[in-house]
C-alpha cells in the first residue's frame, strides 16, 4: 500500500481532483481556483508539494499558484488540528479581555495564531465576532462556543474539546 | 585530395539535380562554387577510372561539360 | 534600476498616430491618443511622482503616488491608469495632493531602512527621488512596529542579489518577469502587510524558474534587486551605446562604466532589435573580457611542440608576414587563406577578406557561416534573390501562425523568443517541426498547436508533405504566386510536391510525423492570414540543409506569405555577426554584397578600387582547407575569431589537418583549441574595446563602440592592417569608419550606409541606398529582389547517414542558454554554474535498454570517433535519437560528428550521426590524449615569460 504521505501521492491525488474539475469547467481558463478549492475540500490543505504538478497540468508557473494559494486566507498549505480553537479578538470580546484569554491559550498550546500543535490536535485561530457579544469574551472550540472564558479556564476548556486521532 | 571526398560531394550535388535529369545544373554547381583544383582533380580521376564512384548524372556532367570545369583551359 | 541616463515615461507610448489635445497644469498639449494621463505629462516633460509606474510595463496602479486632479471628475484618479480624453484638464500639484502623495510616501518609509548612504542604489534610486520630490521630512509612524528590515538577501544567482528588506512590493519585478520575459518565475507571497516579493515557491533565485534575464533587475525602483556589480564598483557615471557580441538578434546596450570599468549593461530601451531587454548573456556574462586567461602579448613559436614566446607587436606581424612569404614563395600562392569571423566586425571580416583576396592574391577565405548558415544564403538567394532573412524582429506582433522549424529560441534568440512568446500569449498560433520537444512546444502560458516531432534528417519530406495538402486542398494562392513567381516554375512545383509520393500517408513513413498532424498543420499555415517562419540550424545543418531552406521559400511564396510584414522566411542566425560576415565578401565565390567572382563588372570595380587583379575562380571552403592541407597544397592559414578545433564536425580530422599546416595564425582572446595548434597568436580584442558594426538576423546594422583600450594595445582591425602591409598590400585606414565607406562605396546595397547615419537613426536594415535611404524592415514588398519569385523542385534525399546495427540511435546537437557557441567566452563567466559540461540526452527506452542511469557516464561513438559524457534520460528526446550540445571541449561532442555535409555548400550535418551509446566508467581515448594536449599546450604557454627574460 502506497504511503498516503509521500508527495508523489499528494500530487497524484490532486492532479486526479485537477481534471475532474477541468471536466466541469467549459473554460480552462480560470480553472486555479475551483482546482484549489477542490483539493483543499478533499486533502484539507494544498500542500506545497502538490503546487508543481498543479501548475504543470495548467501550463503555469509554481510561482504563480503559489501566489494565488498564498493570497488567499481560506487557502491553507497546511493540515488543521483535528479541533480547531477560535478566539474572539471581535471589540466585545477585546473589551472584556480576549487579548490575555489568547496569550493563555497560545501559552497552553505553545503556538501562535494558525499554529497547529505538534500532535496536530488542535489549531489556534483568530475570529471577529462569534456572535455571543453578550457573554463576551468568547472562544470556540471544535465548534462549540463557549461563553465568558477567562485566562485561567481556557486551558482546561481546550483539554476538554481534544479530538482522538 | 581526397578523391573519395570530392566524390561524395560531387553525387550529393547531382542527387539534387537527379530529378530533372539537369547534367548542365550539376557542371554549373561546379564551376561556380568548386575551387579549380578540386575541379582539376575530379577531372583526373574520371580520366583515369572512367569516375569510378560517381553517379551517373555526375559523370554525365563532367563528361559534357569538362571544358568548362578544366581550370587550365 | 534602470539606465542612469533613460527617461522613463511611466507607461507604454501607444502605437497610434492619432493624438488629442488635453490641458495639463494649464499648458494645453498635443498627446497620442490612448495615452495615459501620466505618459502625457512626462512626454511633456511634467514628472507626475511614481513608483509602481515605468514605460516598460503596462500600468498598474498600486503606489498611490500619482494621483492628479481632474476637472470634473471625483476624488484624485491615479494617472498611470487613466487615459486622456480630448479637452480633458488635469492638475499634477495641489496642496492636497501634496498631503496624500506625502502620506503615501511616509507610510512606505515607515517600513524601509534609512540606510541610502551605503546602500548601492545611493543616487538612482527612485524610492530615494520620490520622498525627496513629495518633501518628505518626517515619518510619524515609527520603526517600532512590525517590519520587514530583518529580512535576509538572497544571494544566490551570481549577478544579482535580492535584498527583501528593501522593497516596496510595487511589482515591477513580477511584471517585467511575466510582461518582458514571458517567464512568470515571480509572484507576491501572501496579501497586505505580510506579502512579499518571491522566486517559485519562495525559493531562492536560482532554484526557481528564474532564467536570470535581468528584466526585474532593471525595473526594481529600489536596490532591492541589484547587480552585484554595482554593490562591488559602485554607481556608474556615464552609458556608451553599443551592441551584444553574442546571438544573433544583436541586442543594443547601454554599457554603463565608471572610468573604463563597465560597471553594468544595460539593454537600450531604444535598441530596435531588444526594446529594452536581453537575456542572461549580454546582461550579465560580459567578464570573460576580463577574465586572467585573456592574452595580452603576441606569441610566436616554430612548432607547436615549442613553448610560446612573448614578443612584440612589430615583431609578431613581421615573422607572420615572412613566414606567410616563405610558403606562398615554396608552394604558390593558393597555399594560403583566411578565416573571418562572425564574432568580429564587420570592418574587421572586410578588411580579412580583402587581404586575402588582395594581399594573398586568391580567394580562400570562408568565414564560419560555412557550418551554421550558408545553406540559408544558397537557399534563399536561389529563390528570391538576396541572401537573408526577409523580417524585422517586430514583424512577429503581425504573425497570425508562427511556424518554427529546427530552431530553439528560448536557448538560442532568447530575447526574440520573449517577443514571439508576447506574441503567442496574445493569440497567435504555433506550429514546431523538431526532433525534441522544445520548450516551446509546452511552457507556461504557451502550447504549440501542433509538434511535428519528426526523425532528424527528413525536414524536405516534411515540408514537400506540408505542400502536398496545401495544393492537393486548393489552399495555394494562386494569384500571388502566378503574378510574383514564374507561373511555368510554379506549376511545376505544384505538380512535383501533389505527386503521391508527398502524401501524408507516404510522409509519416519516411518522417514519423502523423498524417493527420501534418495535414492539420498544413492547413493552419495556409490559413494564416499571416503565416511566419522562423528557422535555424535544424534547418541548414543538413546534407539537405540548402534544399529545405529553397522549400520553406517555395511554400510561403506558394501561400502567398512573403512580402509584408507579419509574413517571411526568417532565419535565426547564431553568432552576434553571421550575417555580416557573409555580407562582407566572406564566402570564397563572391565579393561583398554576394555578387559572384565570375561577375566581370564586379570584378572590375574592385580591381580599380583595390589596385590588384582578382581571381576570377572561387576559392577552397574551410572542409576544402583541411583536405588541401592533409594533401599538402594549403599551407598557412590566418584565422581570425573561430575555433574550428572545437566547432567543426569530425575533430581528429580537423586536427590532422591542423599539424599538416606550416604556419597557422589565430587571433583570438583567449589559446582557444585551434590556437594549441598555432605558431603565431595575435591576441584579439573584445566588443568593448574597438569600434565597428554588427549585422544581426534582420539585416540591421548597428554600432559598436569602444568603451576602453584594446587590453593587447590593438584592435583586430589594426592588426589585419598591419599584417596586410607586411604582406606588401597596403592598408591606411585611420578609423574603421574609413572602411564602412568603402565597403558602401563598392556595394549596391550598402551604398546609404556610413557610421553616421547609423548614429542618426540608432540602425539601419539593409538595403540602405538611395531607393532605401533609410534601409529596408522588410524585403520583397511588391516583388521579388531578383525579378521573379523561383520555384525550385525539391526531392526529398534520404541522407547516407543512416542507423545501423552498428550505430542504431541517431545524434542531434543543439544548444543551451546560458552558453554561446564553443563557450570560450560564457565558459569564462560565472554562467557556468547553469551549464558546466555537455549532457547526453536519451529517451527512457533506449536507456533502459542499455542499461543506463540518469546522470551516469556513457559513451557516445559514431563511425569517426567516440566520447563519454553524461546521461539525462529524459522524454524531451524521442526513442532512437540522442542529444546533446558542444559548449563544452572536453566533452567532445564534434569528436562523433562526421564529414558529411549539405550538398550545394558543405555546411556540415551537425544535426544527424548514427551512434551508438553505452554505459562506461571512463573518458575516451580521444579524451584523455587531449587532456594530455591541453595539459601539455597550457605548460607550453605558461613557461613564456622566461623565455621572455
Amino acid at each position: 500500500m502506497p504511503d498516503p504521505d509521500t508527495d508523489a501521492t499528494r500530487s497524484a491525488l490532486a492532479l486526479k481532483l485537477a481534471d475532474a474539475t477541468l471536466e466541469t469547467l467549459r473554460d480552462p481558463r480560470g480553472a486555479l481556483l475551483p482546482i484549489l478549492h477542490a483539493i483543499q475540500e478533499e486533502m484539507g490543505c494544498i500542500p506545497e508539494s502538490v503546487i508543481p504538478a498543479v501548475a504543470e497540468r495548467l501550463n503555469l508557473t509554481r510561482a504563480e499558484v503559489y501566489g494565488v494559494v498564498t493570497f488567499y486566507a481560506d487557502f491553507r498549505t497546511e493540515p488543521l488540528g483535528r479541533s480547531v480553537v477560535h478566539v474572539c479578538l471581535a471589540e466585545s470580546c477585546q473589551a472584556l479581555g480576549s487579548a490575555a484569554v489568547a496569550d493563555a491559550a497560545k501559552a497552553h498550546l505553545g503556538v501562535d495564531f494558525e499554529g497547529t500543535t505538534a500532535d496536530g490536535a488542535f489549531t489556534l485561530r483568530k475570529v471577529y465576532c462569534l456572535g455571543n457579544c453578550a457573554l463576551s469574551p468568547s472562544v470556540m472550540i471544535g465548534g462549540d462556543v463557549h461563553g465568558r472564558v477567562s485566562p485561567g479556564a481556557v486551558g482546561e476548556l481546550i483539554e476538554a474539546g481534544r479530538a482522538g486521532p | 585530395m581526397e578523391v573519395r571526398r570530392l566524390v561524395k560531394m560531387a553525387n550529393d550535388i547531382g542527387a539534387f539535380f537527379e530529378r530533372g535529369g539537369d547534367a548542365g545544373g550539376v557542371a554549373n554547381h561546379i564551376r561556380m562554387f568548386w575551387d579549380p583544383r578540386m575541379r582539376r582533380e575530379i577531372l583526373v580521376h574520371l580520366d583515369e577510372t572512367g569516375g569510378d564512384g560517381l553517379t551517373p548524372i555526375v559523370r554525365e556532367a563532367l563528361q559534357q561539360h569538362g571544358h568548362e570545369l578544366d581550370p587550365g583551359s | 534600476m534602470q539606465s542612469i541616463t533613460d527617461r522613463d515615461l511611466g507607461t507604454p507610448r501607444p502605437k497610434t498616430t492619432r493624438t488629442v489635445t488635453v490641458e495639463i497644469d494649464h499648458r494645453t498639449v498635443e498627446v497620442p491618443e490612448g495615452s495615459t494621463v501620466m505618459h502625457a505629462a512626462a512626454a511633456n516633460g511634467i514628472a507626475v511622482p511614481k513608483l509602481c509606474a515605468t514605460d516598460s510595463l503596462e500600468p498598474f496602479g498600486s503606489c498611490r503616488l500619482c494621483l492628479v486632479e481632474i476637472e470634473g471628475r471625483r476624488g484624485y484618479p491615479a494617472s498611470c491608469t487613466t487615459p486622456v480624453e480630448a479637452g480633458m484638464k488635469v492638475r499634477t500639484q495641489s496642496e492636497r495632493l501634496a498631503d496624500l502623495r506625502r502620506g503615501v510616501m511616509e507610510l512606505y518609509i515607515s517600513d524601509h531602512p534609512l540606510d541610502c548612504l551605503t546602500c548601492p542604489a545611493n543616487g538612482h534610486c527612485e524610492l530615494q527621488d520620490m520622498a525627496g520630490a513629495v518633501g518628505l521630512r518626517d515619518v510619524r509612524y515609527g520603526y517600532e512596529g512590525v517590519h520587514h528590515l530583518d529580512a535576509e538577501t538572497d544571494a544566490s544567482n551570481p549577478y544579482f542579489a535580492f535584498d527583501p528588506s528593501k522593497c516596496i512590493v510595487c511589482s515591477r519585478c513580477v511584471r517585467a518577469c511575466e510582461e518582458t520575459q514571458g517567464t512568470f518565475a515571480l509572484t507576491v507571497d501572501g496579501r497586505g502587510f505580510a506579502s512579499t516579493i518571491a522566486a517559485g515557491m519562495n525559493e531562492p533565485f536560482m532554484d526557481s524558474e528564474c532564467v536570470s534575464c535581468g528584466a526585474c533587475v532593471q525595473a526594481c525602483p529600489t536596490s532591492t534587486l541589484m547587480e552585484k556589480s554595482v554593490y562591488a564598483h559602485g554607481q556608474p557615471d556615464r552609458t556608451v551605446t553599443t551592441t551584444c557580441a553574442y546571438c544573433g538578434v544583436g541586442c543594443s546596450f547601454k554599457a554603463e562604466v565608471k572610468g573604463t570599468q563597465v560597471v553594468r549593461m544595460v539593454p537600450n530601451k531604444d535598441g530596435q532589435a531588444n526594446h529594452g531587454h536581453s537575456c542572461v548573456k549580454g546582461r550579465f556574462a560580459y567578464g570573460y573580457a576580463s577574465h586572467p586567461d585573456r592574452i595580452t602579448q603576441p606569441l610566436v613559436r616554430a612548432s607547436i611542440d615549442d613553448p610560446w614566446k612573448e614578443v612584440s607587436w612589430d615583431d609578431a606581424i613581421a615573422h607572420a608576414a615572412s613566414e606567410f612569404k616563405r610558403i606562398r614563395d615554396r608552394y604558390g600562392r593558393n597555399a594560403l587563406g583566411g578565416i573571418t569571423s562572425s564574432r568580429c566586425t564587420n570592418e574587421e571580416a572586410y578588411l580579412v577578406q580583402k587581404l586575402v583576396r588582395a594581399g594573398f592574391g586568391n580567394n580562400n577565405v570562408d568565414t564560419c557561416a560555412r557550418v551554421c548558415h550558408s545553406p540559408t544564403g544558397y537557399g534563399l538567394k536561389t529563390t528570391l534573390g538576396t541572401s537573408a532573412g526577409t523580417q524585422a524582429f517586430d514583424s512577429v506582433e503581425e504573425a497570425d501562425v508562427v511556424m518554427i522549424i529546427g530552431a530553439n529560441p528560448t536557448d538560442g534568440h532568447p530575447v526574440f523568443a520573449s517577443q514571439m512568446k508576447r506574441r503567442l500569449r496574445a493569440g497567435a498560433r504555433l506550429i514546431i517541426v523538431d526532433p525534441r520537444v522544445i520548450d516551446l512546444v509546452r511552457t507556461p502560458h504557451v502550447q504549440a498547436d501542433h509538434h511535428l516531432q519528426l526523425r532528424p534528417g527528413t525536414n524536405v519530406a516534411v515540408i514537400n508533405g506540408l505542400a502536398h495538402v496545401i495544393v492537393t486542398e486548393g489552399l495555394t494562392d494562386d494569384a500571388f504566386a502566378n503574378e510574383r513567381c514564374d507561373p511555368d516554375e510554379y506549376a511545376e512545383w505544384k505538380a512535383f510536391v501533389s505527386h503521391e509520393k508527398y502524401s501524408p500517408r507516404n510522409v509519416e513513413r519516411m518522417t514519423g510525423v502523423r498524417a493527420e498532424t501534418l495535414r492539420r498543420a498544413a492547413r493552419l499555415y495556409a490559413k494564416g492570414p499571416n503565416s511566419a517562419i522562423y528557422y535555424g540550424l535544424g534547418v541548414t545543418e543538413h546534407s539537405q540543409g540548402s534544399t529545405m531552406v529553397i522549400g520553406m521559400a517555395n511554400l510561403a511564396m506558394a501561400t502567398g506569405n512573403i512580402g509584408r510584414e507579419g509574413v517571411g522566411v526568417s532565419p535565426l542566425r547564431g553568432q552576434n555577426n553571421v550575417q555580416g560576415s557573409c555580407d562582407m565578401g566572406s564566402f570564397p565565390h563572391e565579393l561583398s554584397g554576394y555578387r559572384h567572382l565570375s561577375d566581370g563588372e564586379t570584378r572590375r570595380l574592385f580591381q580599380q578600387d583595390w589596385g590588384v587583379e582578382i581571381d576570377p575562380e572561387p576559392g577552397l571552403r574551410i572542409p576544402n582547407m583541411f583536405d588541401a592541407a592533409l594533401d599538402g597544397s594549403f599551407k598557412g592559414m590566418y584565422i581570425q575569431g573561430e575555433d574550428f578545433v572545437q566547432s567543426d564536425p569530425n575533430t581528429q580530422h580537423i586536427e590532422a589537418a591542423m599539424r599538416a599546416m606550416e604556419c597557422v595564425i589565430v587571433q583570438d582572446l583567449f589559446l582557444n583549441e585551434t590556437a594549441k595548434f598555432a605558431h603565431v597568436f595575435f591576441p584579439g580584442a573584445t566588443f568593448l574595446e574597438k569600434d565597428g558594426t554588427f549585422t544581426n538576423a534582420e539585416r540591421r546594422i548597428q554600432r559598436v563602440r569602444k568603451i576602453m583600450p584594446p587590453a593587447a594595445g590593438m584592435a583586430d582591425w589594426e592588426v589585419t592592417q598591419a599584417f596586410s602591409n607586411a604582406m606588401g598590400y597596403p592598408m591606411r585606414y585611420a578609423h574603421p569608419s574609413e572602411i564602412m565607406d568603402e565597403i558602401a562605396r563598392l556595394t549596391p546595397t550598402f551604398r546609404g550606409v556610413s557610421f553616421e547615419t547609423i548614429d542618426r537613426l540608432g540602425s539601419v536594415q539593409w538595403p540602405c541606398n538611395d531607393a532605401m535611404p533609410e534601409g529596408t524592415p522588410t524585403m520583397h514588398v511588391g516583388g521579388f529582389v531578383r525579378g521573379k519569385g523561383k520555384f525550385v523542385v525539391t526531392e526529398y534525399v534520404e541522407t547516407d547517414e543512416r542507423s545501423s546495427r552498428r550505430f542504431p540511435l541517431l545524434l542531434t546537437t543543439g544548444r543551451v542558454l546560458a552558453q554561446y557557441n564553443v563557450g570560450a567566452q560564457t565558459r569564462r563567466t560565472p554562467n557556468r554554474e547553469w551549464h558546466d559540461e555537455d549532457i547526453l540526452e536519451i529517451h527512457p527506452h533506449d536507456a533502459e535498454q542499455r542499461g543506463i542511469a540518469d546522470g551516469g557516464l556513457v559513451s557516445l561513438a559514431s563511425r569517426v570517433g567516440d566520447t563519454v559524457l553524461k546521461a539525462r534520460v529524459t522524454e524531451r528526446i524521442q526513442p532512437g535519437v540522442v542529444y546533446t550540445t558542444f559548449h563544452h571541449p572536453l566533452c567532445g561532442t564534434n569528436v562523433v560528428t562526421t564529414e558529411n555535409s549539405d550538398w550545394a555548400t558543405n555546411c556540415p550535418e551537425y544535426k544527424v550521426t548514427a551512434v551508438e551509446v553505452a554505459p562506461v566508467t571512463r573518458l575516451s581515448e580521444w579524451q584523455e590524449q587531449y587532456r594530455d594536449f591541453t595539459r601539455k599546450q597550457e605548460d607550453l604557454l605558461r613557461e613564456r615569460a622566461s623565455v621572455r627574460t
